[in-house]
């Protein structure tokens, strides 16, 4: 009896815990052990999958719950790249070291522009993050330390099997949805829906509110990181103008938007509809993009809340709930207005 | 109340979010009277223009004017029709002078054809802001604001001038000077909506008046037969209103 | 010295023609308070259409500019009508994701049509030198494209502050609600505001053409410069522009100078970068919205 309660003040709306927990597990289960059961080829679309559920879900921490929409992650992506491949092939170290040495780089680099941009608001820091990362990829392209536009190829990947190479991608698409989860259930996680519900009140704290958004940035940056290692792991060879391309933040944007920005589960349909839709036109790269852009055109049009804020404003569908209730909502006054409302219907 | 109106409200319900503002309201305004409408902060007033100019969307109910139904119209639209309004907190073009205030008025065809003699009009009306022609809208006074945006409102020549709160914040001597100017607009033929919050002045400078309670047209009627001791007992809701 | 000179003058023609690339991203921004990403990639779309029209019209570049005028008056009137006057309501940041969807589409049909080679429209004066000194040499396509986008300027900056059109810009960018209770049309503005900044934009991808050639994915790199010149003359600000495409070409070309061509367009990033930071509503004064 304790224990299921403490069970249930773990995990909101505690009744419907049963079926969507056990879902949630097979389906995790399922994934994890698809090397044992799946073709190569179920594997190599699994392994995409989960590395931009990742991605996708440190872009909505950002745009869907942060307020910052930022078209220069992947600066992020090629900083792992390219410290996997220094590490590696320059350096002869481990892969174990480079993920430690990734997380470092990263962390230095988002605090370090995280003073010129977070001066900027709205739209100055969408245009003030891209250019910070075009400004990288011109840096990496004149950089003798980094073989300029040459590129490595990243030799070690290479020899590790492609079941290593899944589990490796498996675990940081679930650990992204998981820390996104707990990121929203925490104290920052508070901060941020009532700087999303009422920003004049959330204003007036602004030294904590900097620091939220600092810290979701921070933990963004690092993940997208340390993604980009996972992977070109896969990949195996940089070149400035690809880790750094554009071509990132266009699928970043896209899952989001198309899963529905400002849901958890948004971006993990959206990265499956992504990698599917860009294997599916694999031979026509140009199709592709042509007809991602159109799509997230028409979704941002018709369903500005993408397919899961679809879902959940027809069907109330939702597998991961991050509102919390009873406890925080207090009888105020709309809340009375809304019932009134109600009754008179 | 009548067919004769100029403008008529049915059953006008208006929300914000799932809050509704507006409940059920229905009005006539008369044509070639000065009406106006009574109610406190947050009544409802402005959300009502609002509803009425096409700048909010109704829940449901319908706006004629002239016969013609309004509802959901485009503001530029429903303007081109007749009906002028002058804005709460009297928002002037700031960056602009009075003069390019003023002939953006007149943007409509019909009017700018008749510009200089519309503006010569709005000079009589309100002389300060002749000599404040050249002038940034900024550097006027609170005063000379309102009758700017008054007189650009008349600009366009309207069947219906509505004014949103012309005396807040305003010296009582310049109310009075603003609101004998309305009275001399309103006898050239022009139907004009007062809403204010002071019941007194309102009552004595019009013909019909409502009162507006939280969303609610609680009152109505000749403003002569309104007692001024139960407007404000609604007003401030001591009564069975509330 | 006689190099210093030199890069000054050139980075001061150089920022007419970015000013060119920039008037209409800080018109649509000033106005209607839209980021829009597709700029550059619809400044590069009136290049392509220009050659290609240029190639059936006999050569005749200016027969070929002024139906690209047209063409991309058009296809602004219905980007701004179908799409963009829908989700503006609803804040910047969706409208802005549309403008970036709009960029992708635009950029792969033209990979997808005239592949990934380098373009250019043949020029009259690419090898004409109006000024030839011992101390600076001015290529007379350097002073074509000033002297056009500072006549352009020039004009947009009167349209805009004396005739009752400009003022209605003025105004629906000031307020408005304010504006439609004028009688204006607000959406109906954004689409004459969204023709006009394409037609500025063909301006600029002829003068780019000429200058510089092109290729699909160029109009994602001009869109960072006409950011850059608008960042730094200041959003919504007409005659901004010039002094912001002057301050990033000669800050360009005096990166070069001192650096090295290698790092002349990181300079550009970096000075703009600065700039933003210091200064994040720009240099001039403007109409940007409340």
């Amino acid at each position: 009896m304790t224990a299921k309660r403490a069970l249930h003040s773990l995990v909101p709306n505690g009744k419907s815990l049963g079926v969507k927990t056990f879902a949630v597990l097979v389906a995790a289960v399922a994934s994890a052990l698809l090397p044992l059961y799946g073709s190569d080829y179920a594997v190599s679309i699994g392994l995409l999958i989960f590395s931009y559920i990742s991605l996708g879900q440190m872009w909505n921490l950002l745009a869907g719950y942060s307020g910052l929409v930022s078209l220069g992650q992947q600066a992020f992506i090629g900083i792992g790249a390219y410290t996997l491949a220094k590490v590696t092939t320059v350096y002869g170290q481990s892969i174990a070291l480079s993920f430690f040495v990734t997380a470092v780089c990263a962390a230095a680099f988002a605090f370090v522009i995280s003073f010129p941009i977070f001066k900027l608001s709205g739209v100055y820091f969408t245009i003030g993050t891209w250019i910070v990362s075009e400004s990288a990829l011109v840096f990496f392209r004149n950089w003798k330390f980094v073989n300029f536009d040459a590129g490595y190829n990243i030799v070690a990947a290479y020899k590790i099997p492609m079941g290593a190479l899944y589990l490796g991608s498996f675990v940081i698409g679930v650990v992204s949805v998981a820390l996104v989860f707990l990121i929203l259930r925490s104290k920052i996680g508070l901060a941020l829906m009532a700087m999303r519900d009422n920003p004049g009140a959330a204003e007036a704290r602004g030294v904590y509110l900097y620091r939220t958004k600092l810290v979701c940035f921070l933990i963004s940056s690092v993940y997208i990181a340390v993604t980009g290692v996972v992977l070109y792991l896969n990949i195996a060879y940089v070149k400035p103008g690809a880790t750094f391309g554009i071509d990132w933040a266009v699928s970043m944007v896209f899952i989001v938007v198309i899963g529905g920005i400002g849901t958890i589960e948004g971006p993990i349909l959206g990265a499956v509809i992504y990698v599917i839709l860009r294997q599916y036109l694999y031979n026509f790269p140009g199709i592709s993009m042509i007809l991602l852009g159109a799509v997230a055109v028409t979704v941002i049009l018709l369903a500005p809340k993408g397919i899961m804020g679809a879902l959940h404003g027809r069907f109330g569908f939702e597998l991961f709930s991050v509102r919390r209730t009873a406890a925080f909502d207090g009888p105020d006054r709309e809340e009375g207005a809304r019932i009134s409302v109600k009754q008179r219907r | 109340m009548n067919d004769n109106g100029l403008l008529t409200v049915e059953s006008l319900n208006v929300d914000y979010g799932d809050f509704r503002a507006i409940h059920d309201v229905s009005m006539c305004f008369p044509k070639g009277a000065i009406i106006s409408v009574i109610g406190s902060n947050g009544a409802g007033k402005s959300t009502l223009l609002n509803a009425i100019m096409g700048v909010n969307k109704a829940r449901s109910g319908r706006v004629f004017f002239e016969g013609d139904d309004i509802t959901g119209l485009r503001t530029s639209s429903i303007v081109a029709k007749g009906i002028s309004m002058s804005p709460e907190g009297s928002s002037v073009f700031e960056n602009m002078s009075v003069y390019e205030n003023l002939v953006l008025g007149a943007f409509l065809p019909g009017p700018r054809k008749k510009r200089d003699i519309l503006l010569e009009r709005a000079y009589e009306l309100f002389p300060p802001l002749k000599e404040k022609a050249k002038q940034q809208a900024t550097f006027l006074s609170g005063g000379q604001r309102q009758m700017l945006a008054i007189a650009r409102a008349l600009m366009s020549e309207p069947k219906l001038l509505i004014c949103d709160e012309i005396s807040l914040g305003l010296a009582p001597v310049v109310v009075s000077d603003i609101y004998s100017r309305i009275t001399d607009v309103n006898e050239t033929g022009v139907t004009v909506v007062l809403v204010e919050q002071e019941v007194k002045r309102s009552l004595d400078y019009s013909d019909y008046s409502y009162v507006l309670v939280k969303g609610r047209v609680v009152m109505g009627g000749l403003s002569d037969e309104l007692d001024e001791k139960e407007v404000k007992d609604a007003y401030f809701g001591i009564n069975q209103y509330a | 010295m006689e190099l210093f000179v030199q890069s000054l003058v050139s980075g001061l023609l150089l920022g007419g023609l970015y000013a060119a690339v920039g008037v209409g991203l800080s018109l649509v921004f000033g106005i209607m308070g839209l980021t829009n990403i597709a700029h550059g990639c619809l400044m590069i779309l009136s290049s392509f259409f220009i050659m290609v029209f240029a190639r059936h019209m006999s050569g005749s570049v200016v027969a070929a500019f002024i139906l690209t005028v047209l063409v991309m008056c058009v296809i602004g009137a219905l980007l701004q009508g179908v799409l963009i006057n829908r989700v503006l309501a609803k804040g910047p940041e969706p409208a802005l994701l549309v403008t970036f969807g709009v960029a992708i589409v635009i950029w792969n049909v033209l990979q997808l049509i005239f592949g990934a080679d380098f373009k250019s429209i043949p020029s009259p004066m690419a090898s004409v030198n109006a000024v030839n000194t011992r101390w600076v040499v001015i290529s007379g396509e350097y002073l074509f494209n000033f002297a056009v986008s500072a006549a352009l300027i020039l004009v947009l900056h009167l349209v805009i502050q004396k005739t009752l059109f400009g003022r209605a810009i003025r105004a629906a960018a000031s307020n408005v609600v304010a504006a439609e209770l004028m009688g204006i049309n607000t959406g109906r503005t954004y689409i004459y505001i969204m023709c006009l900044a394409l037609a500025t934009g063909s301006v600029g991808g002829l003068l780019v053409g000429q200058t510089f050639g092109f290729y699909s994915y160029s109009g994602m790199s001009y869109l960072i410069i006409a950011f850059g010149v608008v960042v730094i003359g200041g959003m919504g600000s007409i005659i901004g522009t010039l002094l912001g495409g002057v301050i990033l070409g000669v800050a360009q070309l005096l990166g070069a100078y001192f650096f090295g061509s290698g790092v002349q367009i990181l300079v550009g990033y970096l000075t703009l970068l600065t700039l933003l930071t210091l200064r994040p509503r720009g240099l001039l004064g403007n109409m940007t919205r409340e």
